[in-house]
């Protein structure tokens, strides 16, 4: 990796960091700020399927399938006073890693793979959820930011164990 | 009140059946808190009622062609569902006759063979014995394939929703769905349905009954529960859910019955497909509906929802279980079907106000399953149980049913607690059998 490239990987990093913070901190309309217009959120649903047969997830089935416009009714939802799933907050902690800048156009494109791990805790309970997977994000340089254009998250469990995913992945 | 000194765990199971019968009280409106708390009375209902009723296990379209499989679970035991080279749907216990290992450890795809991984004993998707590794060898001949075979499982199918049971004596499918078969046609029977995709499955920490009881008369949570939805503009008002009927029937099946609406909440193009299907009674209710909800005893609940997503309104149905995995614990399986016939746009569009209502993100479902836990929570342990502590499941009970075009007994909006008082009145008539 060179130099420049180090930069790049650098910069989708310290992204992809910010956007966790923002999660976290439950600033979900500074999160929504992130979004492009074009946004397509996904997280296809995972199978079980014999040997090394791909895809293993649906193509049809998915735990979100937004636009920028339902992903916005969501953020909406949580500041009503009856998004109980949400009241209190969960305390997540997002863990990103293996950031890797797959296609990258200067000004214009990205497109970028990382790992995700979420820690989840709910109001009194002492236990906690783990949601693990891979994100294969897309990014448009707009107006001087990078805006997150397309979202695809494989989670690694083909039952969610959590109770719901009244929270941003 | 009734007062007991020693605990459930230390009951014989007679002791805890005995005490089911004196203290489950479905028409006086009184359910104890402990039956969604104790592991005693889970291991009871595993035996008395998951593994005596038909169970639902999935929908014929998930298994299109000939070859098709698919594992699922039946009461905790895993089932492969095939359709064979003729076109048949079988089922078959997931175990290999030889030494018992699991055959088949995918959740779904397309093999005509079945091979264990244990000593490579070899099924046909109809169940055959058909090969036995340096067998003329080892068994010098003496081995008799034909006594092999997989254990087959009981399996019926009502329009497209396939049921096993484990019970060899078990009523026939459609006399155990009885009268609620009338209201299954609306749901699945009124045009060729289709199962998108795959299932979403998610783990609840809840007792399965919570499920059911909430799909099979809860209408009155909606209020306050899903009091965001009215807030966002998808339905009309908070009091939104209260017009229409409740209804059940024998076996403790029941549902919420959403009327009237002037949006006609299916594909247009397919009303001629509808009625021919339906009678004229059940395309009067189809034409106005603006929503169905309800449970088939034990745990299949299903859902017609209509809401305005984008300034567009679009229904879409769905089926769902509540699979127990403990006293405590839930996993929740849910199928969207579709209008086989619809235009891909309708199907697109249903699908995705499935996925934003009532899958795992579902704005609708993520703030029942934060209801179901605490309820689960609180009936834990032994002191709901030592001090009796008891539901108030009275609602509706001055109330006379109605006429009403469907079978059933009806009544004339959805606030009332008598599908719930029906769905414990048979579970504990299983219970105590």
């Amino acid at each position: 990796m060179n130099m420049e490239e180090m930069l790049v990987k650098c910069q989708f990093e310290q992204w992809l960091y910010d956007e966790a913070q923002l999660l976290d901190d439950i600033e979900f309309d500074h999160w929504f700020d992130l979004m492009h217009r074009s946004l397509r959120y996904q997280m296809p649903v995972r199978i079980n399927k014999e040997g090394v047969e791909r895809p293993d997830y649906s193509t049809d089935m998915f735990t979100f399938n937004d636009d920028i416009e339902l992903l916005k009714l969501r953020v909406d939802r949580l500041k009503t006073d009856y998004a109980w799933a949400e009241i209190p907050p969960s305390r997540t902690r997002r863990f990103v890693s293996n950031v890797r800048v797959k296609d990258y156009v200067e000004g214009e494109k990205a497109v970028v793979k990382s790992y995700l791990l979420i820690y989840r805790s709910r109001s009194t309970d002492i236990k906690h959820d783990l949601i693990s997977g891979e994100r294969n994000d897309e990014f448009i340089f707009e107006e001087g930011n990078w805006k997150l254009s397309k979202r695809i998250f494989i989670v690694d469990q083909t039952t969610i164990n959590t109770r719901n995913l009244a929270i941003f992945i | 009140m009734i007062k007991t000194d020693k605990p459930l765990e230390e009951m014989s199971k007679r002791q805890v059946v005995n005490h089911l019968y004196d203290t489950v009280k479905p028409e006086e409106g009184v359910i104890p808190a402990y039956l969604l708390g104790d592991p005693k009375v889970y291991e009871i209902e595993h035996e008395k009622v998951f593994l005596k009723t038909w169970v639902f296990v999935g929908h014929e379209s998930e298994v299109p062609n000939k070859g098709d499989f698919m594992t699922r679970e039946l009461a905790g035991y895993s089932l492969i569902i095939t359709r064979d080279g003729e076109g048949e749907i079988r089922a078959f216990y997931n175990m290999c006759t030889h030494r018992g290992m699991k055959l088949c450890r995918a959740d779904k795809g397309n093999k005509s063979m079945f091979t264990c991984p244990y000593h490579g004993f070899n099924f046909k998707n109809t169940g055959e014995l058909v090969g036995v590794p340096l067998q003329k060898d080892i068994y010098g001949g003496t081995l008799d394939r034909t006594t092999m075979g997989l254990h087959k499982v009981k399996l019926e199918s009502y329009k497209g929703l396939l049921f096993g049971t484990w019970n060899e004596d078990a009523e026939p499918l459609e006399d155990f769905l009885g009268d609620i078969r009338w209201y299954l046609d609306i749901l699945v029977g009124r045009a060729e349905m289709e199962v998108i995709g795959v299932p979403q499955r998610f783990v609840v920490s809840s007792n399965w009954k919570v499920g059911s009881d909430n799909f099979v008369g809860d209408s009155y949570h909606t209020m306050v529960t899903h009091g965001s939805i009215a807030k966002l503009g998808m339905v009309p008002s908070a009091t939104y859910s209260k017009r229409g009927f409740q209804i059940h029937t024998e076996n403790g099946h029941g549902l919420n019955l959403g009327t009237p609406n002037p949006d006609f909440a299916f594909p247009e193009e397919l009303k001629a497909e509808f009625k021919s299907n339906l009678s004229v009674e059940q395309y009067g209710v189809l034409s106005n509906l603006k929503n169905m909800i309800g449970n088939v005893f034990p745990n299949l609940s299903f859902l017609i929802s209509h809401t305005k997503i984008k300034d567009q309104f679009i229904s879409n149905t769905s089926v769902r279980m509540w699979r127990p995995i403990g006293h405590n614990k839930m996993e929740v399986i849910a199928w969207m079907l579709v209008e086989k016939n619809a235009s891909q746009d309708w199907k697109d569009r249903s699908r995705d106000s499935f996925i934003l209502t009532f899958s795992p993100s579902g704005i609708f479902e993520q703030d029942d399953t934060e209801v179901f836990t605490d309820i689960t929570e609180a009936a834990q342990g032994p002191m709901p149980f030592l001090k009796n502590l008891t539901y108030n499941y009275t609602m509706g009970l001055h109330r006379e049913p109605v006429e009403f075009v469907g079978p059933g007994v009806a009544y004339d909006d959805k606030f009332t607690e008598a599908s719930q008082r029906n769905f414990y009145k048979y579970w504990l008539e299983l219970m105590t059998k």
